[in-house]
């Protein structure tokens, strides 16, 4: 599974975000807790993630890190705290309560995410499950479609033109006609990534993106990832389990336990880090 | 004051036939979460099978003595929830048993699908017009015993409970106490862990739409001996209103049913007096919809967490 | 390297002369796609193109010789100029049924207010109803004639409006609903609508806003029971035609100019960025907002616009007829469309179409046909078609349970009935069984010897390790799907 040659320059092109200019923090999350009922899911966590860094959040099963996905793109409101995204805040309280923004007004910010367990539209063909993820930022609107007006055309020219761009470079473009739920499990993880692409994000959300790949494909996705940051000038936000690849790519690493953050620091600090070794195994085996 | 009053007593009339109906709305969607479009019209059957039976075998007027009168109506009570109860059963195993992994709005319109059939079998065989029976019952006002004569309150009304309220009070034992009861609960909560539990699945929901369905034909039998006359779209209004009762009361939960059917029994009977039968259909709607729109859970709560 | 570059041509050229370039390219390569249409999906052309041929001769040929050959040799099934109109109309309502229905995944159960209201804006607009006013604009009407009237190129415009107005209002509280709840919510605005143009034909209110006054007594504002009549029929000057139910075939193909609008509108937010969104908001609502998808507007539009298309069946239906009133609104009536929809093919605009034309000519030709014969032969035999119901009704539940999809179905539809559900449950299935296989076995592994824990938290090793196995692609055939 080769992804195109590495290297060479980011092109000049409408599909990567402006030069980041302002905040250095890209996102800033201050004592966010989540709470179902009596369960703390998430609890009083501070969480930054620095402009065009990539940085992983581990933990063991049920430590609350999907939760916390979720309530950086607005699915879930936060009981309480902050969470500000390239300094416009994505929960505010509005008369006297919690609201989050709704994700769809999120993802038009510039959030962009895959899924756990792939959540692509299965009856859709690969290209269209991508040209999906531009719609956000598309300004057609429906008497346009319903004439086809040359805006709307033009408009629609364009949208195909990326979207076959992002195809070839998660390299699926033989198979944008392809229903995505036909495709193989690794094409179906790339285009998850390429649909998340298209919505033009300045941040991505990867919810275990290497789960039941093998030790080359893994390698191939973590390189990819490198390249996302550096040619797409993206930032990345990882959930993993695979240790080689949170080690291997990370600039920082953040570990929850029970909702709680446990450690952080770059990935030797926190390999070294007792607690850390103690979450994943219990007591005494930080003696060990 | 006396029109108060007179119009809460016949919305309770209503309201606990409402009752019996709403409870096999509440029971289905509890288990399968299916709007059983076709039960007010099972409802209707029932009524139809009464009317049979007790104009065409027992040929009961108001000359029939008081103990034949009883002994009758409590057989055709018994037949006619039978008959219905198997009538429930066998739609529930022809037209949504088939569907259960279909997306979910298939079952739905399936529904509305054998909710024509019945209404135009009725239609078959009854004909389009107004059946009606005569009044079986004396018409004295049960009152006036305490010599009150603006107030009435009839033997009919005094049926209705009578009847209804002994069967509520039975399905509610048989649901908390019973093991059949307890899986009935347990398949509404989580299908897939219940089968892994033991439970029969099929079993419980065939049994959920039998109870349903003799509920719904008791309730057939109590109406036609309230109002005397049945005709093959009565489904559609007291289907409308018992629907309402239970989303009303809390879609899922029986206490809410009972407790939504007594309200829209009420609203019913304030409509009908003080506004216009026309518009009462139009209002329970509107009820239907506010509470959809507003307050989804309804009353009481619902039992099943909703799965949006 | 990937580019990720965009070009910068302009395949259409800018503005009006733009489009209608396009426009024109559209128009003239008809041939050429009418051939690509038949070598791709032949039986589905052909059999296309057979109906198109019949309903436009159809007029021809039935007064040529079919009524005469129905008259003396055997009596045929014809449907007359009315039925066929109807097919029209209906045709109408059924392809914004599927919008709403087939695109979004909505069920509209009371798509008939849509009907209703879009009749009574033309009973309001073109008739003299309100007789105490006289507007007489452009219509075929001597001026100082009371009520209002407008022509019906105005009236289609705004039935549009109204319909489709009340259909954002209807739905800005309710497409949150999840799907069974919507239903019934939209059954009970589908009852409401009628009753209320059934009940207001005498309102007395006098509100008093400041020195505003309003007030009327006894003002009859929707004719009650009884409706609205006589209303303008649809006409043309130049031609002077008017296309009223005495009027033969040439309201059929007043009718037919609208259904095509209707299909080309359809087909064109079909293939566009706002179809694409339908599709997905049905696949995964939940995915598509977080792609970006703005869900609920998504919905509304879809049940607006659905709404809008009733708007203008209803308007073409009451200056068809003449006349209007709340009997001709009943759920039935949603009901009738609905399983025009299923029956053709949800999803499916060319399917719905045939099953409109299909399902008005079996309850209004079919069916009383064989009521007619059977009469003859065994007259104490019920009539077919008063319990037309019955066999819809039996229709609904058979289609349920064995072609969900339809008869021409949409690919994606199909799929979608055709387990797609259960499969996902399998994979989700699978998933657990990985995922808790995966963990007991890491578990085992480090209790027989913890310090594994600590080599995996180092580097990523240099060297290729046949580690775990890989996930097994499950390729199923791909489809092309154009």
């Amino acid at each position: 599974m080769s992804l195109g040659e590495p290297g060479g320059q980011p092109a000049a092109n409408t599909l990567v975000p402006a030069a980041p200019v302002g905040d250095d923090l890209l996102i800033r999350s201050r004592a966010v807790t989540k709470r179902f009922g009596g369960l703390v899911a998430v609890n009083s966590v501070d969480f930054d993630i620095p402009r065009g860094s990539i940085v992983s959040l581990i933990g063991p099963n049920g430590a609350g890190k999907t939760t916390f996905f979720n309530m950086i793109t607005g699915f879930y409101t936060p009981t309480s705290g902050e969470i500000v995204f390239d300094g416009r805040p994505i929960v505010f309280k509005q008369r006297n309560r919690l609201k989050s923004l709704r994700p769809h007004e999120v993802a038009a910010l510039g959030i962009g995410r895959t899924f756990q367990n792939i959540r692509l539209f299965g009856t859709m063909t690969a290209l269209d499950n991508v040209r999906l993820g531009a719609n956000v930022h598309l300004k057609s609107r429906w008497w346009d479609a319903a004439l086809r007006t040359p805006g709307m055309l033009r408009e629609e020219a364009e949208n195909r033109e990326s979207a076959m761009a992002l195809l070839r470079l998660v390299n699926l473009e033989d198979r944008a006609h392809a229903w995505a739920r036909s495709l193989p499990y690794g094409d179906q993880r790339r285009l998850e990534i390429a649909r998340a692409l298209a919505t033009r994000p300045k941040l991505l959300l990867l919810d275990e993106p290497t789960a039941g790949m093998n030790a080359s494909e893994t390698r191939d996705m973590t390189s990819f990832i490198r390249r996302l940051r550096s040619e797409l000038n993206l930032t990345v936000l990882l959930i993993e389990h695979d240790m080689r690849v949170v080690m291997g790519i990370s600039d920082r690493v953040t570990v929850l336990d029970y909702g709680t953050v446990i450690a952080e620091g770059t990935p030797d600090e926190v390999r070294r880090n007792p607690k850390v070794i103690e979450a994943y195994l219990g007591r005494g085996a930080a003696d060990t | 004051m006396d029109q108060v009053i007179q119009t809460f007593i016949i919305g309770l009339s209503n309201g606990l036939i409402f009752a019996l109906v709403a409870l096999g709305y509440t029971l289905v969607y509890g288990i399968i979460e299916l709007i059983n479009f076709a039960h007010g019209d099972l409802f209707m059957i029932g009524s139809m099978i009464a009317l049979a039976q007790i104009a065409g075998i027992w040929h009961l007027s108001s000359a029939t003595s008081p103990l034949v009168l009883v002994g009758v109506i409590v057989l055709v009570i018994a037949v006619t929830m039978v008959i219905t109860a198997a009538i429930n059963v066998t739609i529930e195993r022809v037209a949504y048993r088939p569907l259960r992994n279909a997306p979910k709005l298939a079952p739905l319109i399936s529904a509305i699908g054998m909710s024509y059939v019945l209404q135009n079998i009725a239609n078959l065989i009854a004909g389009p017009a107004n059946k009606s029976i005569d009044n079986l019952f004396p018409t004295t006002n049960l009152l006036s015993v305490f010599g009150i004569t603006t107030i009435t309150v009839t033997f009919q009304q005094v049926f209705v409970a009578i009847v209804t309220i002994p069967l509520l009070i039975a399905l509610s034992w048989f649901v908390d106490r019973t093991r059949q009861g307890r899986a009935m609960r347990a398949t509404a909560q989580d299908p897939d862990t219940a089968g892994l539990m033991g439970v029969d699945v099929n079993r419980t929901i065939a049994l959920t739409f039998l109870i349903g369905g003799a509920l719904a034909g008791a309730a057939g039998v109590v109406q036609i001996l309230y109002n005397n006359v049945t005709v093959y779209n009565l489904g559609f209004r007291f289907g409308l209103n018992a629907f309402t009762s239970a989303v009303l009361g809390g879609i899922g939960n029986l206490n809410g049913a009972v407790v939504g059917a007594l309200v829209l029994g009420q609203i019913n009977a304030y409509s009908d007096r003080y506004l216009s039968a026309n518009w009462t259909n139009a209002i329970v709607f509107g009820v239907l919809i506010a509470v959809l729109v507003f307050k989804p859970t309804g009353l009481l709560g619902q039992q099943l967490a909703d799965r949006a | 390297m990937t580019t990720l570059t965009v070009k910068d041509e302009d395949p259409y050229g800018h503005g009006i002369g733009g489009w209608l370039s396009h426009v024109g390219e559209v128009v003239f390569g008809i041939p050429d796609t009418y051939r690509r249409e038949l070598k791709l999906h032949r039986r589905r052309t052909i059999s296309l193109t057979v109906l198109v041929v019949l309903l436009v001769t159809y007029p021809v040929l039935n007064s040529a010789f079919l009524a005469a050959f129905s008259r003396n040799v055997f009596p045929l099934p014809l449907p007359d100029d009315t039925v066929v109109t109807f097919m029209m109309i209906f045709g109408i309502m059924a392809i914004g049924l599927n919008i709403v229905a087939g695109f979004a995944g909505l069920l509209d159960l009371g798509y008939v207010a849509f009907y209703a209201l879009g009749a009574y804006t033309a009973a309001f607009l073109a008739s003299s109803h309100w007789d105490s006013i006289s507007i007489v604009f452009l219509a075929n009407v001597t001026p100082g004639f009371p009520g209002i009237h407008l022509p019906f190129w105005i009236i289609v415009p705004m039935a549009i409006l109204v319909a489709g107005t009340f259909g954002a209002l209807l739905g800005a509280p309710t497409l949150r609903l999840r799907g069974d709840y919507l239903a019934i919510v939209t059954l009970g605005f589908g009852e409401i609508v009628p009753v209320v143009f059934r009940n207001l034909a005498d309102v007395t209110f006098d509100f008093h806003i400041g020195p505003i006054t309003i007030a009327a007594q006894h003002l009859n504002l929707t004719g009650g029971p009884l409706g609205i009549n006589p209303i303008d029929a649809p006409f043309l000057p130049f031609a002077n035609l008017t296309f009223n139910a005495s009027a033969g075939y040439a309201p059929v193909y007043l009718g037919l100019f609208l259904l095509l609008i209707a299909i080309l509108f359809a087909r064109n937010l079909e293939r566009s960025r706002i179809g694409r969104a339908w599709m997905a908001i049905r696949e995964d609502e939940l995915a598509a907002e977080m792609m970006g998808v703005n869900t609920l507007r998504t919905k509304l539009l879809a049940f607006a616009l659905g709404a809008s298309f009733a708007g203008v069946a209803g308007s073409l239906q009451a200056s068809y007829l003449g006349a209007t009133t709340s009997d001709f609104f009943t759920f039935s009536t949603s009901i009738l469309v609905l399983i025009m929809v299923i029956l053709g093919g949800i999803g499916n605009i060319w399917g719905v179409l045939l099953g409109a034309i299909a399902l008005v000519y079996v309850d209004k030709t079919f069916l009383p046909y064989v009521g007619q014969q059977l009469q003859q032969i065994a007259p104490t035999l019920p009539n077919p078609a008063q319990f037309n119901f019955l066999f819809f009704g039996l229709i609904l539940v058979a289609m349920m349970r064995f072609r969900p999809e339809g008869f021409l179905p949409n690919r994606q539809r199909a799929a979608e009935f055709a387990g797609a559900h259960t499969q996902a449950d399998v994979e989700a299935k699978v998933d657990e069984i990985v995922a808790v296989d995966a963990v007991a076995e890491v578990e085992a592994a480090i209790a027989e010897d913890p310090s594994i824990i600590l080599d995996n938290l180092g580097p990523p090793p240099g060297q290729a390790e046949a580690s775990g196995d890989a996930r097994a692609p499950e390729t199923i055939d791909e489809e092309r799907d154009l």
